[in-house]
């Protein structure tokens, strides 16, 4: 992993190059978190690159990613680690003999226990746990970038359960005691507010709100990530976009959106938006059928007034 | 002195209500410490990634910090500031021949130079410390002190003692230009003192607000905001319990089917959901005279945490009967009770006909899952009590709640009669502050939860 960043314009910089075109403040985060050595929780609407975010500052730093997706029910046996119990019982199943004639001499069941209790140490070592992402990044070689995704669809208790991971980066396992991380990873939580989490878990953590991108910000990453529409329906296509922004929508369109339908036009070789082709591939942008009806009504208006400037 | 005021700051953001602990203070300072005072955006950045955790409260850092680092970096919004830059006399014609070091320096000082010795001296001084409006004389006479404005004063002493028509003239307008500074350095402490002493202020009125009685809260502005905080942090403490009782009784069927994969050892154990009943919520507020208030908040409270509690309906009473549910989702509070107030009031409550009304409304709905809850000082104006439909109400419901705004040694005084009512609820509590409001509904909530 590169260890040394050297100011928030090399975050900048380095991130573009991957085409992900961040703004100062992202920038910061990503800087500061890899200084201070604390995680970033990351908020903002859907689509906004929340998850981009900690992808692209993985391969900034020549970092692995270890990615664990949060639902509900998500326990330390899916996050942290698991003996792998198959194994276990087969090995018994294909050790039996062996372990009847082990035990055959023994001459009486304290000594038979004894050697039993050697054996169970053998059962519950490396060979028999199952790491999942947590664990993977704490005992990783070289430092990785840890991706905690939508936390807030994990359970109040798996939140509290993260909380000595990343304010210590250590993690208790009963088994084995306590596991610290080899290099501190730097961690990504992601939410999108679908409920309220805890003080504590934002105590521990720098706080990153993306909102949906200004207008410049927006041309920039459509050029950066399509490159093949023409200036001109870039134009438009952001200034459309943005404007169904200001309306009151159930769900509006995010910058991952953006890209879709760019793509879209690019594919369908258009060289600039026409109410036909808008209304034909307005499903790309809108996902409810409320607001697909909204935009619709919007059109006209919208059109007339382009046409004006 | 960095430290120091970004302590300051940090104090400022507490007065405004943004919870920061020490751990985050200190992480700001470590994170400003690698990004430095400049560009101005980044520091604010810096700052607010580390302190505010919570977006809602980003437009509340903003303010602070606009207000905060004004002096820092040297911006006049207001006008007055502007003229009086211009105003400050012209010291340059001064003859500093004689004067002393530290005066010569002063004088010969720009606007802008005397602002940043103004901001230094400043530094050296915690605001934090000034909580009531006539401190903030003594605070600026320690700033101008600070300044090393003890020097001048003893030149002007010297020259005015001094028999020579020129040195008093000197002397004349020297204390021209000293009472400018004063001024400068008073408005620079009364900007403090805004920005600390209200935060001061306004916990000291916060924790007035809780233990007042209702009907003077009529007086605070900020008394809307105040409930519903109180409300959602009780509501959020109350969410992380009821996930905590879900979890049910063992999964027999499961449990065995999933233990088949190891040769019949249960390794995993399933637990059944537990089921939730849906618990249904009365309430049933006198709107006369002094309840009225009391009933306000109740309603108000109980409508901000509608993530925990669903299903409320409500009712209000005073000379006739009705049901206000819709008001209070849809209005705010002020207009809601105008509107009650328009349907139900009239001279003399009657509590016998309101049970009957209640009966007849909403008879048939009341079961095991439903508690009722009743404001009220149960003066019936000696109308016949009506309690045998209170008993049928409390026979089929869960649990009847009377909430009474008076004193208990009042409630049976005059024509009260909360004795006759008593006997048919589960309990019979005073209520006549936000704090025992929020007893209440906390005592409310746990009655819910632990009986699913």
């Amino acid at each position: 992993m590169k260890t040394r960043i050297d100011s928030v314009d090399d975050v900048i910089a380095s991130f573009a190059r991957q085409g992900y075109i961040c703004d100062q403040r992202t920038a910061l985060a990503v800087y500061l978190a890899a200084q201070l050595q604390k995680p970033i929780l990351v908020e903002g609407p859907p689509g906004v690159g929340k998850t981009e975010l900690a992808k692209s500052a993985a391969a900034f730093l020549e970092a692995p990613l270890i990615r664990l997706q949060c639902y509900e029910g998500l326990d330390e046996s899916r996050a942290l680690y698991e003996w792998k119990y198959g194994k276990q019982l087969l090995y018994t199943q294909l050790l039996r003999d062996k372990l009847s004639s082990l035990l055959s001499d023994a001459e009486s069941l304290e000594q038979g226990m004894a050697r039993l209790g050697d054996l169970g140490d053998a059962f519950y070592s490396d060979t028999f746990l199952e790491p999942r992402p947590l664990l993977r990044a704490l005992r990783a070689d070289e430092p990785v970038v840890l991706l905690i995704d939508e936390i807030d669809k994990a359970d109040q208790e798996f939140e509290a359960f993260l909380l000595e991971l990343l304010s210590d980066f250590q993690i208790s396992i009963p088994e084995l005691g306590t596991v610290r991380a080899r290099h501190r990873p730097l961690v990504f939580l992601t939410s999108n507010d679908q409920r309220e989490l805890s003080d504590a878990l934002k105590r521990r953590c720098l706080h990153l709100y993306i909102p949906y991108p200004e207008p410049d910000l927006e041309r920039r990453i459509v050029a950066e990530r399509v490159p093949e529409l023409g200036d001109r329906l870039r134009e438009q296509l952001v200034g459309f976009i943005q404007h169904l922004r200001e309306q009151d929508m159930k769900k509006l369109p995010a910058i991952s959106e953006t890209l879709d339908w760019a793509r879209a036009l690019v594919l369908l070789h258009a060289d600039s938006l026409e109410p036909d082709l808008v209304e034909q591939t307005l499903t790309l942008i809108l996902k409810n059928e409320q607001d697909v009806t909204l935009a619709r009504g919007l059109l006209p208006h919208w059109f007339s007034k382009q046409r004006a400037l | 002195m960095v430290d120091r005021r970004l302590h300051e700051f940090v104090r400022t953001l507490r007065g405004a209500r943004i919870r920061i602990s020490p751990v985050e203070a200190e992480e700001a300072m470590r994170a400003a410490a690698l990004t430095g005072y400049h560009p101005r955006e980044q520091f604010r950045e810096a700052l607010a990634q580390t302190l505010v955790k919570a977006q809602v409260d980003r437009a509340c850092f903003d303010q602070c910090f606009d207000d905060f680092f004004q002096f820092e970096s040297m911006r006049t919004d207001e006008g007055e500031e502007e003229t009086d830059t211009g105003a400050l006399p012209d010291t340059t014609d001064l003859d500093s021949g004689d004067l002393s070091e530290t005066t010569a320096n002063l004088i010969a000082q720009s606007p802008e130079q005397l602002t940043q010795s103004l901001a230094e001296a400043a530094a050296q001084q915690d605001f934090t410390a000034m909580q009531v409006i006539t401190q903030q004389g003594l605070f600026a006479r320690q700033l101008v002190m600070n300044m090393g404005m003890g020097a001048v004063d003893d030149d002007i002493l010297r020259l005015a003692a001094s028999p020579r028509r020129r040195d008093q003239n000197r002397a004349e307008q020297l204390r021209d230009w000293r009472q400018q500074v004063r001024e400068r350095a008073s408005q620079y402490v009364r900007r403090q003192f805004e920005l600390h002493g209200r935060a001061h202020g306004r916990a000291l009125r916060e924790h007035t607000m809780r233990a007042a009685p209702f009907r003077e809260l009529r007086e605070y502005h900020q008394i809307q905001d105040l409930v519903r905080r109180m409300a959602r942090r009780l509501a959020a403490l109350h969410q992380r319990r009821q996930k905590r009782a879900k979890r049910g009784a063992m999964d027999a069927r499961r449990t065995l089917v999933s233990s088949l994969r190891y040769n019949a050892v249960p390794v995993q154990l399933h637990w059944r959901e537990r089921r939730k009943l849906k618990s249904k919520v009365y309430v049933i507020c006198d709107v006369s005279g002094s309840v009225r208030e009391a009933a306000r908040f109740l309603l108000q409270f109980l409508y901000a945490m509608n993530d925990v509690l669903p299903q409320v309906r409500s009712f209000a009473f005073a000379a006739r009967f009705d049901e206000v549910t819709d008001d209070f989702r849809q209005y705010n509070p002020d207009v809601a009770v105008g509107r009650i107030l328009d349907r139900v009031s009239g001279s003399g409550t009657d509590y016998g006909y309101m049970f009957e009304s209640f009966q007849q409304a909403c008879g048939r709905e009341i079961d095991r899952r439903s508690t009722v809850i009743i404001l009220g000082d149960a003066r019936n104006n000696d109308l016949p009590a009506g309690e045998e439909y209170l008993a049928e109400i409390s026979r089929r419901a869960r649990q009847v709640f009377w909430l009474n705004p008076e004193h208990p040694s009042r409630w049976n005084s005059g024509d009260a009669i909360m004795a006759k009512y008593e006997p048919y609820c589960r309990a019979a509590r005073r209520c006549s502050s936000l704090n025992d409001l929020s007893r209440f509904a906390d005592y409310l909530l746990r009655a819910l939860n632990n009986s699913q």
